[in-house]
């Protein structure tokens, strides 16, 4: 019942002009931007979080925007890739299988508007999700003390190492570096000041627009130099715009499913919409059996990974909004977001500040709304927004990103920085380091250390304290779990591998 | 091979920084942790990391051709120069440049780029100072504004 009233609150906040305006072009600009190849919802919400902080939006509205483009992109990355055979963003790879047959077979309108219904679905079902376990969460987390929060951090660092699987080592690292980028600048406790190399743009510490931007914009800028095609040809969309209702029967409780999995998965910290899709789509694909015709063009294996993704979307935003700690590259930099209005995410924002949580909460239902009427109708238009050429589109996303760096502090030094980011964070995606455990890395550096000297405050230095109570302990059993998942993983396909070399001779 | 190299470089760069973050010390301090052990044990695990590279390197796949660097490189050059001229010449002069440079080497003919350079300039300019009130350096245009 009080949760109810939360809700009614929060539609209040959602449903203010503004902030329908905010929902509404973000949702359109996310869609652009997850349509894009090599654009994902990190880029999308990166680039327009330093326009969102320079206009002086107010926190809610700020957040709503985001969250706006983060669903956006988890629906356009499905139509690059059924029009182009090309995932949008990393999340629609699977969306590719099914989706780009069923378009070369003339159903391109009934593949679109169905996996927008699955969408719809899967994002529905988390956020009614979030609606049940967010408060619950947060009322438990109250009880954190500063080393419950330090361990919690590591367990959700390692579990990245740990989920995201085939290169754990490079993970971690990757993450121990958005840790040590974190520390420049000066130290908030001692006022020392540390790795600034006696520059003043330093002394304030690396500024978080400046990282993310850097590390998404200019990089995937450079990696989109080393595609030589360009201006693909879409399949066109004839037919049949709208399924009708047997088909929806059919994919019904595929996404349904789909969507409760991609929820708990979403939630996790580390494992984001990526691992969700291709689960639910390796799922529905064993649960069909000989009756499917999944990667010719099915319509389950569709709506399976469409309903994940956005489900996991939704679900990621759990662990944000009641830990304070993000789960994904994307609520990583959405934190962030919030740390630039100094708002602190945890478990005491759904009682200080019920007007941002719950208008967030209730814009996503909004946001959901809006995405599948625009999707529908305006398929059209957006598909032909992929024929836009990329010596137009790469200098705007350049200039768009210039512009946002230099609104924070007008200083043409971080443009500098943000170059030299870019460069740096190039050189690590050639080198297979993944950048989201980097962002979540940075993101989480000061928090991190302020709770781990604060814990260590109360002790007096005894290093006991990390592991005093039953919620660290039940923690660092997790973490080590998490640290040799990879481990077990690699024993268990050199098994295998020696069973099969076995059977070949 | 890519593996050995950027292992032993980062190990040299911890080495190097813990040097720096050993100098690290408070005055005066009321915690017992103090500024230098934090960094120092982030430097200790990532050489951790490091060293396991120089042992079990892992292939890669998406290797560089040489004209592909050069192109990486002339971008990242030409997004410096866009940088610094971002003050001195003013936001419209210096993006319509940029957006004419980088349109040529993502493909782009002439004439077109430069079209679109001059347009990027100029609405991108109304859209973000007139419009959204993020401001812009003027730079060469300063003398209109009096």
């Amino acid at each position: 019942m009080e949760t109810l009233n939360f809700l009614a609150q929060g539609f209040d906040v959602a449903l203010r002009p503004i902030n329908l305006l905010m929902a509404l072009f973000g949702a359109f600009t996310g869609t652009i931007v997850g349509m894009l190849p090599g654009l994902g919802p990190i880029n999308g919400v990166a680039l327009l979080l330093p326009l969102a902080f320079a206009l002086g939006l107010p926190p809610e509205t700020a957040l709503i925007l985001l969250a706006a483009v983060y669903l956006g992109c988890e629906y356009g990355g499905r139509i690059s890739a059924i029009l182009l055979n090309v995932p949008g963003d990393a999340a629609a790879i699977m969306t590719t299988m099914d989706g780009y047959p069923l378009a070369k077979q003339g159903k391109a309108g009934i593949a679109l508007s169905l996996s927008a219904m699955s969408s719809f679905i899967g994002s529905t079902i988390a956020t009614l999700g979030v609606v049940l376990f967010a408060p619950l969460l947060a009322k438990w987390a109250v009880a954190f003390g500063p080393a419950e929060y330090f361990v919690l951090m590591v367990f959700a660092i390692t579990c990245l190492g740990g989920l995201v699987g085939d290169k754990p080592v490079k993970t971690l690292m990757a993450a121990l570096m958005g840790l040590a980028l974190a520390t420049v600048g000066v130290d908030s406790t001692t006022g020392v000041y540390r790795f600034t190399f006696d520059s003043l743009g330093l002394s304030d510490g690396i500024q978080f627009v400046i990282v993310v931007i850097g590390l998404f914009s200019v990089s995937e800028i450079l990696l989109m130099l080393e595609q030589t095609h360009s201006g693909q040809q879409a399949v066109k969309t004839s037919g049949r715009l709208l399924f009708n209702f047997r088909e929806f029967c059919q994919v019904g409780w595929t996404a349904v499913r789909s969507a409760l999995s991609g929820f708990v998965i979403g939630t996790l910290p580390g494992a984001g919409a990526t691992i969700a899709s291709a689960m639910a789509y390796i799922n529905e694909k064993r649960i069909a059996g000989s009756s499917g015709r999944f990667g010719q063009g099915d319509l389950r294996g569709l709506a399976a990974p469409e309903a994940a993704n956005n489900a996991s979307a939704c679900g990621s935003l759990i662990p944000m909004l009641t830990l304070g700690v993000p789960g994904s590259g994307t609520t990583a930099v959405m934190l962030g977001a919030l740390t630039l209005y100094n708002i602190t995410p945890g478990p005491l924002l759904f009682e200080q500040q019920p007007d941002i949580v719950w208008g967030l909460i209730a814009s996503l239902f909004i946001g959901n709304v809006i995405l599948l009427v625009m999707n529908i109708p305006l398929v059209g238009l957006f598909s032909r927004m992929l024929s836009v050429p990329n010596w137009v589109l790469v200098p705007a996303i350049i200039i768009v990103s210039m512009v946002g760096v230099y609104a924070v502090h007008s200083t043409a030094f971080d443009l500098v920085l943000m170059i030299a980011l870019g460069v740096f964070g190039y050189l690590l995606r050639k080198m297979d380091f993944p950048l989201s455990a980097l962002i979540l890395g940075f993101v989480l550096g000061d928090l991190m250390e302020d709770n781990l000297r604060r814990a260590l405050s109360i002790s007096s230095g005894e290093l006991g304290i990390l592991w005093g109570s039953p919620i660290t302990l039940a923690l660092w059993t997790l973490v080590a779990l998490m640290l040799v998942m990879p481990g077990i993983r690699w024993w268990r396909a050199r098994g295998k591998a020696r069973i099969t070399d076995a059977a070949a001779l | 091979m890519y593996d050995r190299l950027f292992g032993s470089v980062w190990l040299l760069l911890c080495a190097g920084l813990a040097l720096i973050a050993w100098g690290f010390q408070a005055p005066f301090s009321y915690d017992p942790v103090g500024p230098r052990a934090y960094p120092l044990l982030l430097l200790a695990l990532i050489a951790a990391g490091s060293l396991w590279m120089l042992c079990k390197p892992s292939v890669l796949q998406h290797l560089l051709s040489g004209r592909q660097t050069l192109r990486a490189l002339l971008c990242v050059g030409s997004m410096l120069i866009y940088a610094f001229l971002f003050e001195p010449l003013g936001f419209i002069p210096s993006t319509a440049l940029a957006t004419a440079g980088l349109g040529l080497l993502f493909g782009g003919r002439p004439l077109p780029c430069a079209i679109s350079g001059v347009l990027m300039g100029g609405l991108l300019y109304a859209l973000f100072d007139l419009l959204l009130d993020v401001p812009l350096p003027l730079g060469v245009f300063e003398f209109l504004v009096e």
